[in-house]
C-alpha cells in the first residue's frame, strides 16, 4: 500500500485578530508536513510572522522555532516545510491591535 | 433459502469468523467497506458546507467543521491509548465552545436499494484539560445517513436517519439515544439557483428514542476510554430503520423516523454516512472511531 498522504484543511475562512491559532491537529503518523496559508480577504494592518507550535498533549504548546510571513495580500499563498514535529501541530500568530487576516490553512502530511 | 444458498452462507460465515479483522463484525452478504483507521483515513473527510461565490455564504454550523485526524488517543498522564487492535483511530474533535460540533463523512452511492448495515467501534471523551471526571462535558456522539432514491425509482425523498447519544445537556447527565425528523428550513445559496443548504445537525428537534436510555462505560478518569460496538440496520427500499444495537442492548425502532425532505436534482442514489461529536462545555469533545464496517444485502 502507498504511504499515507493527507491534505487537511485545518482553518477555513477564519479571521484572526490578537492571539490566534489553528485547532490542535494530530499528525504523529506523518514524517513531514508542508503548511500552506492563503489570505482569503485583503489583510488589514501590520502582519506578524506566523509560528509553528508543537505540544505533548494538545493542551500545552511550545514554539517549534519555525516562523514564516503571513500572506500580505488576498489570494497570496505562503508555505513552511516541517519535519520531526512529534504528534500535535498548530500554527499561531499574535496580531497587533487593528490587524486582521482571514485565512485558509492547509496541512499537507506524508508518512 | 436453498441448500446452495445456505452452504454459501455457512462458508462465508466460516471465512469471516476466522479473520480477526472481520470476526468482530456481523456484516450482511456484501462488505461495501471495512474501514480500519490503522490503514489511514479510508475515505473519511470533513463535512464542508455548501457555498457559492464566497465561503461567507456557508452556514455557521458547517463553517465550524474541521478535518478528522488519525489519532493514537494520546493522553498527558499515560500516553497513547491506541485502538481496539492497532495504534490508530479516527478522531473527530470539536472546538472548545459550548455547543460546538464536528463531523466526519464518507460519500458513496448505492447499487441496490435494499438492506444495509452500519457497524462501528466507537468511544468519546472530552479534552482532559482538568483533573476532574468531566463525564457531563460531552453533549453527544452520533451518526447519520444522507440518502436519496435512484433517479428512475421515484417518486421519493432525500432521507436522513440521525441517531445521537445525548450524554449530557447543560451539565445534566442524560445518557439516552435520540433521533430527529426535522431539519432547518431550506435556504438558497448564491444567485445561480443551483445550490441550497440546511443544517440537519441543529441542536433543535431531537426526540427521545422510546426505551433509548443507556448507561455506557465511561471509566473513572477523564483520559481512560473503553470501546463500544454499534450496529444500525436500514432498508434502502422502504427507507426505514430496522434494527439498532449498542453493546448488549437492542433498541425497538417502531418509534424511530428520519428527516425526510424532497429529493434533490444532483443526489441520486446517494449513500453518505457520517459520525459527529458535540460539546456541552467550553472544552473540546472528541469522538473516536476504531473501525467502521458498512455492508449490504445484494
Amino acid at each position: 500500500m502507498l504511504p499515507e498522504n493527507l491534505t487537511a484543511v485545518v482553518a477555513r475562512n477564519e479571521s484572526w485578530t490578537g492571539e490566534s491559532a489553528t485547532e490542535p491537529y494530530e499528525a504523529g503518523w506523518a514524517k513531514e508536513a508542508i503548511v500552506f496559508v492563503r489570505a482569503l480577504k485583503e489583510p488589514e494592518g501590520a502582519l506578524p510572522k506566523a509560528r509553528v507550535q508543537i505540544s505533548p498533549d494538545g493542551i500545552r504548546w511550545c514554539d517549534e522555532g519555525s516562523e514564516f510571513d503571513l500572506p500580505a495580500a488576498k489570494d497570496t499563498v505562503v508555505f513552511q516545510r516541517l519535519s520531526h514535529f512529534g504528534n500535535f501541530l498548530r500554527i499561531a500568530a499574535t496580531l497587533p491591535e487593528g490587524s486582521e487576516i482571514t485565512l485558509l490553512v492547509t496541512f499537507h502530511l506524508k508518512a | 433459502m436453498t441448500a446452495t444458498a445456505s452452504q454459501l452462507d455457512d462458508l462465508r460465515r466460516a471465512i469471516r469468523e476466522s479473520d480477526p479483522q472481520l470476526s468482530r463484525f456481523d456484516p450482511l452478504s456484501r462488505i461495501i467497506c471495512l474501514d480500519d483507521f490503522d490503514r489511514g483515513m479510508c475515505g473519511w473527510t470533513q463535512l464542508v458546507g455548501n457555498y457559492e461565490d464566497t465561503l461567507d455564504a456557508m452556514l455557521p454550523g458547517y463553517a465550524q467543521h474541521s478535518h478528522a485526524m488519525l489519532s493514537t488517543l494520546p493522553n498527558w498522564d499515560f500516553g497513547s491509548h491506541g485502538g481496539v487492535d492497532g495504534s490508530y483511530a479516527l478522531k473527530i474533535a470539536t472546538r472548545p465552545k459550548k455547543g460546538a460540533q464536528n463531523v466526519a463523512i464518507k460519500r458513496l452511492t448505492f447499487r441496490k436499494p435494499g438492506p444495509i448495515r452500519l457497524e462501528a467501534y466507537f468511544t468519546f471523551k472530552p479534552e482532559a484539560s482538568e483533573l476532574a471526571l468531566s463525564e457531563t462535558d460531552i453533549r453527544s456522539f452520533g451518526f447519520l445517513y444522507d440518502l436519496q432514491i435512484g433517479d428512475s425509482s421515484g417518486p421519493g425523498d432525500r432521507v436522513m436517519p440521525h441517531l445521537r447519544f445525548l450524554n449530557a445537556e447543560d451539565g445534566e447527565h442524560l445518557q439516552k439515544w435520540q433521533f430527529k425528523r426535522r431539519t432547518t428550513p431550506i435556504k438558497p445559496i448564491g444567485t445561480a439557483g443551483k445550490t441550497i443548504t440546511h443544517y440537519h445537525l441543529s441542536p433543535d428537534d431531537w426526540e427521545d428514542l422510546p426505551g433509548g436510555e443507556q448507561r455506557l462505560c465511561y471509566n473513572e478518569i477523564p483520559t481512560k476510554v473503553n470501546w463500544h460496538y454499534l450496529r444500525f440496520d436500514f432498508d434502502l427500499a422502504a427507507m426505514q430503520a430496522t434494527r439498532f444495537q449498542v453493546n448488549d442492548r437492542v433498541f425497538a425502532m417502531d418509534g424511530f423516523d428520519c428527516v425526510r425532505i424532497p429529493a434533490m436534482k444532483n443526489l441520486w442514489c446517494m449513500l453518505n454516512l457520517a459520525f459527529f461529536a458535540e460539546t456541552d462545555t467550553d472544552k473540546r469533545a472528541f469522538a473516536y472511531l476504531d473501525s467502521v464496517c458498512l455492508s449490504g444485502d445484494f
